[in-house]
C-alpha cells in the first residue's frame, strides 16, 4: 500500500512537470515555425486572425498528421470548426460548387491575403481562374462585371437563388436599372416586366443592349413565326412542327417532355435568343441541375466518379431516348466513344454476356457507377474482391 | 457465489433480449419481403426497360409493359412467363395499360403518341391522337375506374378523364406546381398523385378540387411513383434513391426499403410502383429489366 503510494507520488510530480516543461515549448512553437517559413508570407494586408497571432498550432501538428499541409483535420472540417455560420449554409439553396466539395482554399489564403475576405487574388480573377468559359470582356460589357466586381451579383457561397444570384433575376435587375426607364424602352412587351436574362446576357455580348449573340431565327424573322397574339400562349406544337427531329426523340419512353407553363420547351431553351445555337438558358450543370440537382451533388461530392469534362448531352440525349437514363445509345456504345480502349482488355460485355443476377446483357454500368462510388474508377463495389462476387460467388 | 450465479443469470437473460428484440426491430424496419420477380430469363429475350405492370384479377395474370422490346409480357402469378404480345411487331413504345372487363386494351404508345385501342379477339388496333382544344395531348400513364379512362398528359402535366368519345370532361392539376404531375392512382372516389420535382402529392376529389396536399421531406430525391396499400399507407418511388418510402395516409413519413443494385431486394432506375389485386407491392425495375413482386 505504502509503495503503491510512492509511485502514484511519483507518477503525479512527472506528469506536473511535464506539462510545466512543455508549456513554454508549445507557447514557442508557433514562434519557431516562422525559423523556417518567410514571416512576410503571412503578413499581408488582410490576416487571418490565427496565424497572425502565431496561433499556428490552432490548424496544424507540428510533427506529423493524417492530412496534406500538416492540418489536423481535413480543410473544411477546420474552417467549419470557427466558421459555424458558413457550415450551416453548405446545406441550403443553391451551394458554390468548391464550397459543397469542401475547398474552402479554392479561393482563400488560409495565412494573409493582400485582398479581401482572404481570397487568393483579386475577386474577379479567383472566379475566372474556375469560370474559364466566360468572356473576360464583350464588345458590348456590363459595366459591374467590366470591373470586376462578380460580388455585386452574386453570393460566394450559398444563395436561395439560381445562379448563386444575391436576389432573385428580376428585382436584381430592377435594383440598378429604373423601371420606368427599362418600361419605355420596352414599350410594346406583352407582360409584366421581367425574365430580362431570356434575351439580355447579364454579362456581356458583341450585340447592343448586351442582347444575347444567338437569335432564334424564328424571332429574328418575325414574332408572329411563333406568337399569333399578344398574351396567346405559344403552344409546344409550335415548337415541336419546325424541329421535327425534336419530336422524334419526343417520342421515346424516356423523354423530357414537360410541363413548363404553356410550353414545356421553354424550361430549357430562351425562345428568344441565346449565348449559343441551342439557346439553354444556362450552362447545362444549371439548367440540367434546376431538375437533377441531387443528382450532380452525388456526382459532386462522390469519392470517385466520373470526370465532368464535358456536357450533359455527351452521353444522354436531352430531349429523349428508348435507352436506360435517356442515355445517347445502348450503354455500351455511348461509353464505348471515349473508353475505345477499354473494349481490348475489359470483362466480357456485350450482346452475348448475361448478368446472372438479372439476366440483362453485362454493360459497363454492370460494374461502374456512373455518379460516382466509394471506390476508384467508380465501381459500384470494391475491386479487390466485392465487385466479382457479386455475380461469382464462388471466386 | 451468490453473486456469480446472479452474474451469470443477468447475462444470459441479456443475451435473450438481444436475441429476441434485435430480429423484432429489424423486421420493423423491413416489412415487404421480396416473394418473386417477373423477368424472362433466355438469351437475347429478357425484357428491356419494362415501364408498367397491369393486372388481370380474373386470370390472376400480371402484365408487364415491355417498352424496350415493342411488347406486352403476360405472367402467371407464380412469375411463369405466358405470352409475348407484339400486335404484330405494330407497337411503338408502349408505355402504360389497362384491360377493360371486356378484353379489349387502352394502351400508351409513347412512339405514335397515341392512346391505341387493341381489340386482340379481332386482332384490331386503333391509334388515337389526342387534343385539349388546339394543343396536343401526351399519355403518359393511364387508369380506367368507374367506366372512365383517366390519362396523365405530359405537356400539361394534367390528368384527364376522358368521356367515351375521348374528349375532355374533367381535369385534375395542380395550379403552382412547376413541373406538371408525374404519376396517379385513382383511389376509390378520389385521383391520387405525385408531382416530382416539388415532391408533393396530391388528392383531387372527383370534381377536380384539391382534398389535400403532402410536402414530402428530404427522405425523398425523385418520386416519381406512388399507390396506397391495403392499410390506406401511400407508398411512393423514389426512382434516383431506388427506394421505396411509405408515408401515412395523411402524408406522415413511416419508413422506406429497398436500395440501389441488382441483387433480389435492390432496384436500379425503377420507374413505377403498384399494389396487384392479391394486396402485394409491384416494384417495376426498368434499370434491371423486371418486376420486382413484394409482400408481408
Amino acid at each position: 500500500m505504502l509503495l503503491s503510494r510512492s509511485i502514484r507520488a511519483v507518477l503525479t510530480l512527472s506528469v506536473t512537470l511535464s506539462l510545466l516543461l512543455a508549456a513554454p515549448g508549445i507557447a514557442k512553437a508557433s514562434i519557431d515555425c516562422f525559423q523556417c517559413h518567410d514571416r512576410d508570407a503571412f503578413q499581408k494586408k488582410v490576416k487571418h486572425e490565427p496565424a497572425s497571432a502565431g496561433e499556428c498550432l490552432t490548424c496544424h501538428s507540428p510533427h506529423a498528421a493524417r492530412f496534406g499541409g500538416l492540418l489536423q483535420q481535413e480543410v473544411k472540417d477546420l474552417c467549419y470548426s470557427c466558421h459555424a455560420d458558413a457550415a450551416e449554409q453548405q446545406n441550403q439553396g443553391v451551394v458554390h460548387l468548391p464550397v459543397k466539395q469542401g475547398k474552402c482554399l479554392g479561393c482563400h489564403n488560409p495565412h494573409s491575403s493582400d485582398q479581401k475576405a482572404l481570397l487568393k487574388d483579386k475577386l474577379a480573377n479567383t472566379c475566372f481562374s474556375c469560370h474559364k468559359e466566360l468572356q473576360k470582356k464583350y464588345k458590348h460589357t456590363h459595366p459591374p462585371y467590366a470591373k470586376g466586381q462578380c460580388d455585386s451579383c452574386h453570393r460566394p457561397h450559398q444563395s436561395a437563388n439560381d445562379n448563386l444570384l444575391v436576389t432573385d433575376s428580376d428585382s436584381l435587375c430592377l435594383s440598378c436599372h429604373q423601371r420606368d426607364a427599362v418600361q419605355k424602352k420596352h414599350p410594346n412587351f406583352p407582360e409584366k416586366l421581367g425574365k430580362c436574362g431570356s434575351c439580355h446576357s447579364p454579362h456581356g455580348s458583341d450585340r447592343p443592349a448586351m442582347i444575347r449573340n444567338v437569335l432564334h431565327a424564328a424571332y429574328a424573322d418575325d414574332c408572329s413565326n411563333c406568337h399569333e397574339g399578344k398574351g396567346v400562349p405559344v403552344p409546344i406544337d409550335t415548337c415541336l412542327g419546325c424541329h421535327p427531329d425534336v419530336s422524334e426523340q419526343m417520342a421515346s419512353s424516356h423523354n423530357h417532355l414537360l410541363h413548363y407553363g404553356e410550353n414545356g420547351c421553354v424550361a430549357c431553351h430562351s425562345p428568344h435568343a441565346g449565348d449559343d445555337e441551342r439557346l439553354l438558358k444556362g450552362k447545362e450543370r444549371h439548367v440540367c441541375g434546376k431538375c437533377h440537382e441531387a443528382t450532380f451533388k452525388r456526382l459532386e461530392t462522390a469519392k470517385h466518379s466520373h470526370p465532368m469534362e464535358g456536357d450533359c448531352n455527351d452521353c444522354h440525349s436531352p430531349h429523349g431516348s428508348n435507352h436506360p437514363a435517356m442515355a445517347k445509345g445502348p450503354v455500351n456504345d455511348v461509353c464505348n466513344k471515349c473508353h475505345g480502349k477499354h473494349g481490348m482488355f475489359t470483362h466480357p460485355i456485350g450482346e452475348n454476356v448475361f448478368d446472372p443476377r438479372t439476366g440483362q446483357m453485362m454493360t459497363c454500368i454492370s460494374c461502374h457507377a456512373t455518379k460516382g462510388s466509394d471506390y476508384p474508377y467508380h465501381t459500384r463495389f470494391s475491386g479487390k474482391k466485392d465487385l466479382c462476387v457479386q455475380c461469382h460467388a464462388t471466386y | 457465489m451468490k453473486r456469480t450465479s446472479e452474474f451469470a443469470f443477468l447475462k444470459k437473460l441479456l443475451l435473450i433480449v438481444v436475441l429476441v428484440l434485435l430480429p423484432v426491430t429489424a423486421l420493423a424496419e423491413v416489412p415487404w419481403k421480396w416473394q418473386t420477380s417477373l423477368r424472362i430469363d433466355k438469351v437475347g429475350d429478357s425484357m428491356y426497360m419494362p415501364s408498367a405492370v397491369s393486372f388481370n384479377p380474373e386470370s390472376q395474370t400480371y402484365y408487364v409493359i415491355d417498352t424496350g422490346r415493342n411488347r406486352l409480357v403476360s405472367f402467371g402469378r407464380d412469375g411463369k412467363v405466358l405470352k409475348a404480345f407484339t400486335a404484330n411487331k405494330k407497337l411503338k413504345a408502349p408505355f402504360d395499360m389497362v384491360r377493360l372487363a371486356n378484353g379489349r386494351l387502352w394502351v400508351v404508345e409513347k412512339g405514335r403518341n397515341s392512346l391505341t385501342l387493341i381489340d386482340v379477339a379481332a386482332k384490331k388496333i386503333t391509334p388515337h391522337t389526342l387534343h385539349d382544344g388546339e394543343s396536343l395531348v401526351f399519355p403518359d400513364r393511364i387508369a380506367v375506374a368507374g367506366g372512365k379512362l383517366y390519362i396523365l398528359d405530359r405537356a400539361s402535366g394534367q390528368v384527364l378523364r376522358l368521356a367515351d368519345d375521348l374528349s375532355i370532361e374533367q381535369r385534375f392539376g395542380c395550379k403552382d406546381c412547376s413541373a406538371g404531375l408525374t404519376d396517379f392512382v385513382i383511389d376509390g372516389k378520389s385521383v391520387l398523385a405525385i408531382e416530382t420535382i416539388e415532391k408533393r402529392i396530391y388528392r383531387f376529389a372527383l370534381d377536380g378540387k384539391v382534398m389535400a396536399e403532402y410536402k414530402l421531406g428530404d427522405e425523398a430525391d425523385f418520386p416519381v411513383s406512388l399507390d396506397v396499400g391495403p392499410s390506406g399507407s401511400i407508398y411512393v418511388l423514389d426512382r434516383h434513391l431506388n427506394e421505396v418510402l411509405a408515408y401515412s395516409e395523411n402524408g406522415q413519413y413511416r419508413y422506406s426499403f429497398l436500395g440501389t443494385g441488382q441483387a433480389a431486394g435492390n432496384v436500379y432506375f425503377a420507374r413505377q410502383l403498384r399494389f396487384d389485386p392479391w394486396g402485394q407491392l409491384c416494384v417495376v425495375d426498368e434499370g434491371n429489366g423486371r418486376v420486382e413482386i413484394y409482400g408481408r
